[in-house]
């Protein structure tokens, strides 16, 4: 019973955050509820039995992720300017077409997704995840870490100062 | 113990709003937050699958998520950083170039 009180408040709250992520027009508001619904998430996955990787969403994500977004939100002074209205029916289409899209998914969910209560016991402990990341997966592990490696070269390269053409003044 | 349809049907509201945010919005970052979000709730189909099969397939491919996206964040934010630089604005309606 406490756990269906947990999933709905945290649903709630995960949902709620959302919105304001989308709907708000400070993209720093927008940010920090992220941060929320990424908590909210973490949550989601302890009551999946995934304590690993609740701990990792909060490290990674809320840790790092968001950080980085907030960093460049706050680097490049965006919460003083001013987002241009999107046309209203740019607007009304993508409600519209969201809303459908949701709403056909959750019914098809309703339809063919309604599964049996699991009958096999789930491990998702640190343990259980290091050994099947280096055993089975160990050669997409080692990608994983080329990848990192090409994405800060690539940041690093693309954010540099422009060699030619007009260098932004830096505002006092 | 919750049934997993319910996880599912989470997950497909916050791909839902993810989906409005990139349709309705302009600011390039808010954009990208919510193809933040978009990947969070594919990692909690991913998780609830996990669970009901008893399988750590599913655990594995969200740890990979999560390096991919943060790779993806590193890159995205150094291309708005650059666009920022030269454009002086990361409203994605003024980037229609691939050169400028």
């Amino acid at each position: 019973m406490d756990q269906f009180i947990i999933f709905f408040f945290f649903a709630a709250v995960a949902i709620i955050f959302a919105l304001v992520v989308v709907l708000h027009r400070n993209p720093v508001v927008g940010a920090l509820s992220l941060v929320a619904c990424f908590f909210a998430l973490a949550v989601m996955y302890v009551l999946l039995e995934a304590p690993f990787l609740a701990a990792l969403q909060i490290i990674i994500y809320a840790g790092a992720i968001m950080v980085l977004f907030l960093f460049v939100i706050m680097l490049l002074n965006l919460q003083h300017v001013a987002e241009p209205a999107t046309r209203p029916i740019q607007q009304f289409a993508g409600y519209t077409a969201s809303a459908a899209f949701g709403i056909g998914m959750i019914y098809f969910l309703l339809k063919y997704a309604v599964l049996a209560e699991p009958t096999v016991p789930f491990h998702a402990d640190a343990r259980a995840v290091g050994m099947a990341m280096f055993q089975a997966y160990v050669f997409p592990f080692e990608m994983v870490s080329i990848l990192l490696l090409a994405a800060i070269v690539g940041a690093l390269f693309l954010s540099g100062r422009p060699a030619h053409g007009k260098a932004r003044e830096v505002q006092p | 113990m919750i049934p997993t349809h319910w996880f599912l049907i989470l997950s497909a509201v916050l791909f839902s709003i993810g989906v409005m945010g990139v349709l309705t919005r302009k600011n390039g970052i808010t954009i990208f937050m919510s193809i933040e979000l978009m990947v969070n709730a594919v990692n909690l189909t991913f998780l609830a699958y996990a669970k009901q099969f008893g399988q750590t397939h599913g655990l594995i491919f969200v740890f990979f998520i999560m390096a991919i996206a943060a790779a993806e964040a590193a890159i995205g934010l150094a291309i708005f950083i650059s666009l920022f630089h030269h454009r002086d604005t990361i409203d994605v309606d003024e980037a229609n170039l691939m050169h400028w």
